[in-house]
């Protein structure tokens, strides 16, 4: 485990990536999104967007605005894993929506699905659950990524299976 | 001579020249031919959000929305066809389908574009259903309400918040349907840096963002026995009040506006202008002052509370530009419940001090910790503790709150007598006047200050170079061979360009008025909805011919405000006076949710207030 870096180390960090966009064309995207990686949770907190703010001289609500428009950035911290659910109309005819409620049972976070945010992080942050619109692989629906591997057809068995071995944190390589 | 190039259109069949890179919307204007919009507001926005204002264009694929869209030459138009009225109908009740149906209890019934075009339209039945959840009002400010639910996402508030004001408490967030318009973090607009002028408000097409609605509490208050419930009226509102009852823009009512506000039920019907006149005193002695003895210059008003709390946000580190004078709202509470008190022999703690007032702003003015002046006046002489402590001022109601009580209590404006206010805090100069507009407390000042200094009678007392609607006037005065050079500007993006040019050490001025509102406060958050340039120009001119129609123009020959010295508060910028009627501000800077209001460590003192 790497040790947990204070916020004044990220801040500093941050303000140096901000002194290498100085002045360029969509230079507020590029800082956030190299400020989000920075970060040990792949995350923008509150913090950081006010250091980014009060340095580039952009209004806040130009920030909020912008981190909030582009599902890449993220406001809360993610989980270890990152697992996506296709819910592209191909998939969904194929039941992605069980997955998605598969994995609020899996994972334990039924209420957060049930109130309809399709994204939450488990409480000890080892999984994040999002949804993609569509991943192009209609002909293999559904299909969801885990850490940004594909994988096809699958079932909630096999979904179980996938997020067990995960746990025990295995590499898992898989290839259809 | 017009050198603009011009192009030959067609709009449904007639010919018709319109200006090269004109809107369509712009062309059908000229030639008298009216397009419904909703989003789209004159010098505010065009966003293209709503797909209102649709026409169209031969050879177009589409229907093209002629808000945004310029007409070339031999473009040919059409306004009206089944094709139009389904398409604008359509915009609208899909607007509708997540727009709650309280017409009747929303504070903007009858005043609503939103409903207006509804009705316009021929929208006949609900035919979409809701597909959004309900959210959250936004309640943290003392100012200004945010309902989301009745947002149509138009994006007015966010053009005037950003481009006039160069706030940007809120902007868009999210996207597709998860789009809405939030401040910072959803923090509400109380936690932010926003300055509660209102103008998101006076734009609004819906009932979306309003002002706080303190009518209840007034109408309680004045049912209560014990208490003595005064009011005062800013200038503003004379020229505002008959507008929201009706009347033609830019209608003077003064007299009637005293007459219905006695019939309302208030004890004593007083002026703002009184204290305006005051201020104009305090104010040209400390500009005096301060060029006398090397104070910090240019000095810079502070009568608009928004521009206040802009400055306390954005520019901390030029605070002790501005004069330390409370406003003629704070000014006037400060001496009702002391002099006016005192005179009349009434226990301060039954005074309720009503404000009326063009202002959304001046709502959190009253509430500022420090405007307490009179309490902390009586509080040793009548050892009194914390518990009997009172604000100057209790509450302040918007223009659009006054004409609410008027209709709710059947006061039908255009059949009132006229009125004269009630004495001593009545009385006012043709100076206090033209403190609602832009460039009038300049204007009034100098008046003031050229006779203070000079000891002559002005020749001309019209200073016509700071008069108008130009965002930011400049006129030089020579007094004694001192050659004084000064600024008036309204919006905060004016102000902001000269708070800069200070921040530089470039700014040449010894004396600069801002108002936070264009066209200054006749034009404020608090007034009638429309305001347009048009209509703030009718309001200006009233303003005006208010003034001249006064027999006294000059603040110091105001002689209820001679009495008041002799009898009181002894001369300008005194003891009593720096009690009273002199002020404090805060370093807030943008992350003001981290700060507390009442942390005495963020206060600035000003040169005269730290004496």
């Amino acid at each position: 485990m790497n040790a947990t870096r204070s916020l004044a180390q990220e801040l500093q960090e941050i303000d140096s990536v901000i002194s290498k966009y100085k002045g360029k064309h969509g230079e507020l995207l590029g800082i956030l999104e190299e400020s989000q990686l920075l970060n040990e949770h792949k995350f923008l907190s509150e913090e950081a967007l006010n250091h980014v703010a009060l340095k580039t001289g952009v209004p806040l609500s130009r920030v909020y605005n912008v981190v909030t428009f582009y599902s890449f950035f993220n406001l809360k911290p993610q989980g270890k894993h990152t697992i996506t659910v296709c819910r592209g109309t191909a998939c969904h005819t194929k039941g992605s929506r069980t997955l998605l409620g598969d994995l609020g049972l899996i994972l334990n976070c039924k209420k957060e699905l049930d109130e309809g945010e399709p994204f939450f992080t488990t409480p000890d942050n080892q999984f994040t659950v999002t949804t993609v619109a569509c991943f192009g692989q209609c002909a293999l629906a559904p299909v969801i990524a885990i850490d940004g591997i594909i994988y096809s057809n699958v079932t909630t068995s096999k979904l179980q299976m996938l997020v067990r071995r995960i746990s025990k944190v295995r590499r898992i390589h898989e290839h259809h | 001579m017009n050198t603009t190039t011009m192009v030959n259109i067609k709009i449904n069949g007639n010919d018709h020249q319109a200006p090269l890179n004109a809107t369509i919307l712009e062309a059908c204007k000229r030639g008298g031919i009216n397009i419904p919009t909703l989003c789209f507001m004159e010098d505010v926005s065009k966003n293209a959000s709503c797909a209102v204002c649709v026409v169209e264009v031969k050879g177009a694929k589409s229907l093209l929305r002629s808000c945004t869209a310029c007409v070339y030459d031999g473009m040919e138009i059409v306004t009206n066809s089944p094709r139009i009225r389904d398409a604008r109908k359509t915009s609208v009740e899909l607007l509708l389908a997540n727009h709650p149906k309280d017409c009747l209890s929303c504070l903007r019934n009858q005043n609503c574009e939103l409903q207006s075009l509804a009705s316009d339209l021929g929208v006949k039945e609900e035919r979409y259903v809701r597909t959004k959840k309900m959210e959250k009002c936004d309640t943290s400010s003392i100012a200004i309400h945010r309902d989301p639910n009745k947002c149509i996402l138009c994006g007015r508030c966010i053009s005037v918040c950003q481009n006039v004001q160069t706030v940007s408490a809120i902007g868009l967030s999210g996207r597709g349907i998860k789009s809405r318009i939030s401040t910072y973090m959803e923090k509400g607009l109380g936690n932010v840096a926003c300055t509660y002028c209102g103008q998101c408000a006076l734009v609004c097409p819906t009932g979306a963002i309003v002002e706080r609605d303190d009518t209840d509490s007034v109408f309680e208050e004045m049912s209560n026995p014990e208490k003595y419930v005064i009011v005062q009226t800013a200038p503003a509102v004379r020229v505002g009040i008959g507008e929201a009852m009706g009347m033609e823009p830019g209608s003077l009512v003064t007299g009637q506006m005293v007459a219905g506000l006695r019939k309302l039920g208030f004890k004593k019907v007083f002026d703002t202008q009184f204290t305006a006149d005051l201020t104009i005193l305090e104010e040209g002695y400390e500009l005096i002052d301060r060029i006398r003895n090397n104070g910090k210059l240019p000095m810079i008003t502070s009568c608009s509370p928004g521009w206040i709390k802009f400055a306390e946000h954005f520019f901390p580190d030029l605070l002790g530009h501005l004069s330390s004078c409370k406003s003629p709202q704070q000014m006037f509470g400060a001496v009702a419940k002391t002099y006016y008190a005192a005179k009349m022999e009434i226990d301060p703690r039954k005074i309720v001090v009503v404000s009326v007032m063009p202002c959304t702003a001046k709502k959190y003015e009253a509430r500022r910790p420090e405007m307490r002046g009179a309490f902390d006046f009586w509080k040793d002489k009548r050892a009194w503790s914390s518990e009997d402590a009172f604000y100057d001022v209790d509450y302040v109601l918007t223009t659009r709150e006054l004409a609410r009580m008027f209709r709710e209590t059947g006061i039908k404006f255009s059949s009132l007598p006229v009125e004269d206010f009630d004495h001593p805090l009545g009385a006012s100069t043709g100076a206090a006047v033209i403190f609602g507009a832009t460039g009038g407390v300049m204007e009034a000042a100098l008046r003031t200050a050229y006779e203070v200094i000079t000891g002559n009678p002005l020749a001309d007392i019209n200073f016509t170079a700071v008069r108008g609607m130009e965002g930011i006037k400049e006129a030089e005065v020579e007094m004694n061979g001192l050659k004084v050079k000064v600024a008036a500007a309204h919006t905060l993006k004016n102000a902001r360009t000269l708070m800069e040019q200070i921040e530089k050490g470039e700014s040449p001025y010894a004396f600069i008025e801002v108002m936070t509102c264009p066209g200054g406060c006749l034009g404020g958050g608090g007034q009638p909805i429309p305001t347009t340039w048009e209509i703030r120009k009718k309001r200006a001119e009233s303003i005006y011919a208010e003034d001249a129609n006064k027999p006294l123009r000059k603040s110091h020959e105001n002689p209820a405000v001679q009495t008041l010295y002799t009898e009181f508060l002894k001369e300008p910028l005194g003891e009593m006076s720096h009690h009273l009627l002199h002020t404090r501000y805060r370093e807030r800077g943008v992350f003001t949710w981290k700060t507390n209001e009442n942390d005495p460590s963020m206060e600035k003192n000003n040169s005269f207030a730290a004496h």
